[in-house]
């Protein structure tokens, strides 16, 4: 079985600028992987280098067992980066137009699917940020890519509608696995949705931690509740902080 | 209605300034050769329509063509400069300062070069369109959202995706505001283009009127150019409401 990416010591600088260093991480097929670190840890150069924008000073990325290039990944920015003038229906298949065919007909039914049924001819300024979100990750994984990119998506979100957020983005996930890299600064939120958490230090950013989420699945969001779920968050918390364990 | 509520008050400002003019000429007796009043321009109006009819539509026809042909001048150049970023550098300082030659100077240079035929006036209504359309859309297209390139560049766009889909799209609300102000500047052009030898057309209209001294008919020749103006202008409104989708509107 060939992983969906899998990282090997990969190393990034802009000029003196040492942002990447020495970094590797695995997300199989269908598994849930979240990055936590501090802001400015270079989480968004590591999606620009898995997105074949830039290319690493060292090491190697590899997609499905291909050397990383551009237009093997769903991604799903940290603003949802949608076309103003184009409807919602038109904004989800970009991906898809841009590798080839659109499929509307599928658009629709997916729309509905995830609970944006009726926002097909609206246009985005028409729309909340949740929901623009929800339309950004559509996306992401109507470009039918096997390895979904998620960037900060919901750092921009009150906590309210990202809680609701975290709970939509599970049900679809855990209906339709596809392998994601998911990077964020929020300890809870990475292990309420994943299988495997990479812990980030601050620049250079290297992996201080490779934590297993004990947790199965269906999950419901009262895992946060858990003793268990507990203590991992402060175990996470203390690494990030850098307080005695 | 809202609309209607909006006219409202600049129109009564017309009729006002209009009912001043009647009254200010009826009262002092002034020259009509030196400031008719409205209703002998009305008159003169009525008694030219045949005439005005045919140079009116001498001059429109020559508008938009002149106006086709300066957009596409404009549209062409935006593109070629935003494509090639060594020619922007070089072309569109020059370009700017050109724009400091005033085009009712170099009109009789055309006449010298093209003859009286539709040529020189084509060029010179193309002079006085193509800049503003060229400056809009080359600025539209350089400001597109640079969030939305760099999804498209990981999800594998190439340079003609990412103009197509995403600068050419993103520059049209732009582009529709350089095509307002060229709109208006096209039938200016085509009124000096008439003055420089023409056989029909209101601008030649107006230079045997002024040689008559018929201040009357010139007003009139006035109205018709103001009218073709907003004609030209609606259509372009028109068409942005047409083409351009989904923006706020603010």
């Amino acid at each position: 079985m060939t992983e969906a990416l899998k990282v090997t010591g990969l190393s990034h600088s802009f000029g003196d600028l040492e942002v990447l260093k020495d970094l590797d991480i695995t997300v199989q097929k269908g598994e849930f992987v979240s990055i936590v670190g501090p802001s400015g840890s270079g989480k968004s150069t590591l999606f620009h280098l898995v997105g074949g924008v830039h290319t690493p000073t060292a090491g190697a990325i590899e997609i499905n067992g291909q050397k990383a290039k551009r237009g093997l990944i769903g991604y799903m920015p940290q603003q949802p980066a949608l076309m103003p003038w184009r409807t919602i229906e038109k904004n989800v298949v970009l991906a898809q137009e841009i590798k080839g065919k659109a499929d509307i007909a599928a658009a629709r039914e997916w729309l509905s699917k995830v609970g944006l049924d009726g926002f097909a001819d609206k246009y985005p300024h028409q729309l909340s940020g949740g929901m623009q979100q929800r339309v950004a990750f559509l996306r992401a994984l109507l470009s039918d890519q096997e390895l979904l990119c998620l960037d900060e998506p919901f750092s921009a979100l009150d906590a309210m509608t990202r809680l609701e957020m975290h709970r939509w983005l599970l049900d679809i996930w855990e209906a339709n696995r596809r392998a994601v890299l998911f990077v964020t600064h929020n300890i809870e939120e990475a292990l309420l949705l994943s299988d495997t958490v990479y812990v980030f230090s601050s620049r250079p950013a290297t992996v201080i931690e490779k934590v297993t989420v004990p947790f199965g699945r269906p999950r419901r969001d009262d895992v946060v509740d858990d003793p268990d779920f507990v203590k991992l968050r402060r175990r996470l918390t203390d690494l990030l902080t850098g307080s005695p364990r | 209605m809202t609309s209607v509520k909006r006219a409202l008050p600049p129109a009564i400002t017309v009729l006002l300034l209009i009912a001043g003019w009647q009254l200010y000429t009826t009262l002092s007796g002034i020259d009509t050769w030196l400031l008719p009043s409205p209703s002998d321009i009305l008159t003169a109006a009525a008694d030219q329509r045949e005439a005005l009819a045919r140079h009116t539509l001498a001059t429109a026809e020559l508008t938009l063509y002149g106006f086709g042909a300066g957009v596409a001048t404009g549209l062409f150049v935006a593109v070629v400069l935003h494509l090639l970023p060594g020619v922007r550098v070089a072309i569109y300082p020059l370009l700017v300062i050109s724009q400091n030659v005033p085009t009712i100077a170099i009109a009789p240079l055309l006449v010298v070069w093209l003859g009286f035929g539709i040529a020189p006036k084509l060029v010179v209504i193309i002079l006085v369109c193509f800049f503003p359309v060229a400056v809009a859309t080359l600025d539209g297209l350089g400001r597109s959202d640079a969030l939305i390139a760099d999804y498209m560049l990981m999800s594998g766009a190439n340079r003609r995706q990412l103009f197509t889909k995403l600068q050419w799209p993103h520059a049209l609300p732009t582009m529709f505001s350089g095509l307002k102000i060229a709109a208006t500047y096209s039938v200016l052009g085509a009124i000096i283009a008439e003055w420089l030898g023409s056989d029909k057309g209101i601008g030649q209209y107006m230079i045997i009127q002024k040689s008559a001294f018929r201040a009357d008919r010139l007003f009139v020749a006035i109205a018709i150019v103001v009218i073709l103006a907003l004609v030209v202008f609606g259509l372009v409104v028109l068409l942005e409401k047409l083409t351009v989708k989904g923006r706020r509107r603010d």
